[in-house]
């Protein structure tokens, strides 16, 4: 906010400064979002959306097919943010191709497997509305224009004790985001402006409520900025009056240099990470400047599946997660032995990677794995991974042993014992879930050829985020109550997936509470 | 992108537009002061060697803003689409690389709706978009950025 168009209030006086505005600097404090006298607005709608990923446009879709007249705001200039560059996996915990496969499922079921991954301090009323309305909100994304790869046995991903993954038509996010957007575009007073950054809230006369927003347009985030949020003066400034309210669904700050940081010190600011380079924390920070509760911040998921011979996200979370761990075995290269289950949940597979990486900073653990083990669902990978050198193929063990550096016959000796336990029906030394579909087969097909990936974790998934209630209304750190005109969906938000979001959730809350927070607004 | 200062004589516009048909239909002719350019110049606003080879001068793209090249401004996507036509024809032309889903103008992610500048900058090195999570496919894909 500019201190020469806007006058400050006196943020003390009106009592209105949040948890989070301690953590600011004294000058920065004293900045409060301006109100309602303070400034003209420039245009009017009834509904701001902050963010065109999933939550945003899920709200937005849900709010203009009620007739609303909805903005979306997106500072970057291509539409989607992660969720353009997600591998498009939607958990649905019960749903119609589950049946039609045999797999028995429940939103109890679901709730006990995102609580173990959680390590328990999950919002379990926010698992709740999930588990309940997940395919009635796969129902409305299709409606909207989505396409996924339905009638197909569901994916199984790790930490889920059952397959009850779908996956869209093109294994990216874009296969919902495109047509969502197309759909909110098409209505009626409805418009996305990308390059558009949201600045602050317009608060009511009284401080209470929030009424609008302050935006640049023609902004241009700036990669090369320590922080954009912070530092980057570009655009024209405009005020924007949202009458029935404002959704923020600005996602997550995996890839906020300074702020990440300071959550976990481990995290600096050269570390790579899956997402987008404008998923910051600028958004989150003004919410609690208005008094919005901030919940789990220091939590941030780190994805065990990523690949260090990659930047970002890369092809290796789908030939992993999809492939190579489902049915095969990740070792480490220094002794050639298991050490996690490889479907095990994102932190503990991420920690357990960690230790290795601890001890030796270059020895990347590999995955490895045979044809059988990748999933149908991504087979059009295969090519890409190999062709691309992420991941590579041996024709024998020997020849992966030697590549990775790792004691062949400890190796052999591993993927023996792995093989004769999927066979055999028994318990491996992980538990592995995944391997109760191999019974009487080879994990592992010893004929070959074998195929393997090097790991890495990267910083994935921001757990923390603004506390919201069940009707996606942001609570209030002053008054325990909604702040009204405040409603906010996805990765902005925190308390849902507690320490570790199991994989293909993601999508799952996102639309799930973007939805909710359409219908309420 | 039209200049309304067309009161300039006929002869000139005439002599310009057979010069930019030689060039190229691509080259419009720009009515308005030709700014000389200085080497300093070519230094600091370099431009890509297939513009250059069109003799496109400042004022072909950064119409109606003067004559001092330091105060120009961004010319945008219209600019851009004010020769290259449209982004779904740019995208229709590389429509061969869709069969990998590999065309940078039509990609999975974004369909024909990216800026022209997340990529593509004429007075600095173009910068790949795509490599900030393909670094190793774009090389297979493609050639370096124009």
């Amino acid at each position: 906010m500019s201190k020469e168009m806007m006058s400050r209030r006196d943020a003390l006086k009106l009592g209105v400064l949040g948890a989070g505005a301690a953590m600011l600097s004294a000058s920065q404090a004293m900045a409060a979002a301006p109100t309602e006298k303070d400034v003209k607005f420039d245009e009017e709608y009834d509904v701001i959306v902050v963010g065109s990923g999933f939550a945003g446009l899920a709200a937005a879709s849900k709010a203009a097919e009620r007739g609303l007249k909805v903005l979306i705001l997106e500072k970057m200039g291509r539409v989607g943010g992660n969720s353009v560059i997600n591998g498009g996996a939607f958990a649905v915990p019960n749903n119609r191709d589950q049946k039609q496969f045999g797999i028995e499922d429940s939103a109890e079921l679901f709730i006990k497997d995102a609580l173990k991954a959680g390590l328990g301090i999950n919002h379990v009323e926010m698992l709740e509305v999930i588990g309940k309305r997940a395919q009635e909100t796969y129902d409305f994304a299709v409606k909207c224009g989505a396409t996924f790869q339905a009638g197909k046995k569901p994916t199984w991903f790790g930490g889920h004790s059952v397959a009850r993954t779908i996956v869209t038509s093109n294994m990216s996010g874009s296969a919902i985001i495109q047509p969502m957007a197309a759909f909110v575009e098409k209505l009626p007073g409805c418009k996305l402006m990308t390059r558009t950054k949201f600045d602050d809230f317009v608060m009511s006369a009284d401080g209470t409520s929030v009424v609008g927003v302050t935006a640049r347009t023609n902004y241009r985030f700036d990669n090369k900025l320590l922080s954009d949020d912070v530092e980057n003066k570009s655009g024209e400034k405009k005020v924007y009056r949202a009458k029935k309210g404002v959704i923020l669904a600005s996602g997550g700050f995996s890839m906020d240099k300074v702020y990440r940081q300071l959550q976990d010190p481990r995290i600096i600011p050269t570390q790579d990470a899956t997402n987008h380079e404008g998923a910051t924390a600028g958004a989150m920070l003004k919410a609690f400047q208005i008094g919005a509760l901030p919940v789990h911040i220091d939590w941030i998921q780190q994805g065990p599946w990523a690949s260090p011979d990659e930047r970002g996200f890369g092809v290796a979370p789908l030939l992993t997660q999809q492939g190579l761990f489902v049915k095969g075995v990740a070792v480490d290269v220094r002794n050639g032995k298991r050490f996690m289950n490889e479907m095990a949940d994102r932190k503990t597979r991420a920690d357990a990677e960690y230790v290795i990486l601890h001890q030796d900073p270059k020895a990347f653990p590999v995955a490895i794995g045979t044809y059988n083990t990748f999933d149908e669902q991504v087979y059009a990978a295969v090519e890409k991974g190999l062709a691309s050198g992420v991941m590579k193929k041996f024709d024998t063990l020997d020849a992966l042993a030697a590549n990775y550096k790792i004691p062949a016959d400890a190796l052999k000796e591993t993927i023996k014992k792995y093989n004769e336990d999927a066979k055999n029906g028994v318990e491996d030394q992980f538990k592995k879930q995944s391997l109760k579909d191999v019974k009487g087969k080879e994990a592992i097909e010893m004929k070959g050829p074998f195929y393997g990936i090097r790991l890495m974790p990267k910083p994935h998934h921001t757990m923390g985020g603004l506390k919201i209630n069940v009707k996606a209304q942001v609570i209030s750190a002053n008054t325990n109550k909604p702040i009204p005109g405040l409603y906010a969906a996805g990765e902005v938000t925190g308390g849902t997936h507690g320490a570790s979001r199991l994989g293909s959730c993601a999508i799952a809350d996102c639309l799930v509470f973007g939805m909710v927070a359409g219908e309420n607004i | 992108m039209r200049s309304k200062k067309t009161l300039f004589s006929i002869g000139v516009f005439l002599l310009l537009s057979a010069m930019s048909l030689i060039g190229s239909e691509a080259a419009t002719p720009s009515p308005a002061k030709e700014i000389p350019i200085s080497a300093e110049m070519k230094e600091k606003f370099p431009i890509k060697a297939h513009h250059a080879k069109l003799s496109l001068k400042c004022t072909d793209c950064h119409e109606n803003q003067g004559d001092n090249p330091e105060n120009f401004k961004l010319i945008g996507d219209e600019g851009c689409l004010s020769c290259h036509k449209s982004k779904v024809y740019l995208a229709e032309r590389l429509k061969f690389m869709d069969t990998l889903h590999v065309n940078p103008h039509n990609s999975i992610h974004d369909g024909p709706k990216l800026y022209c500048d997340e990529c593509h900058f004429e007075h600095q090195k173009s910068d790949n978009m795509c490599l900030s999570c393909h670094s190793n496919d774009v090389k297979l894909w493609m050639r370096e950025t124009p």
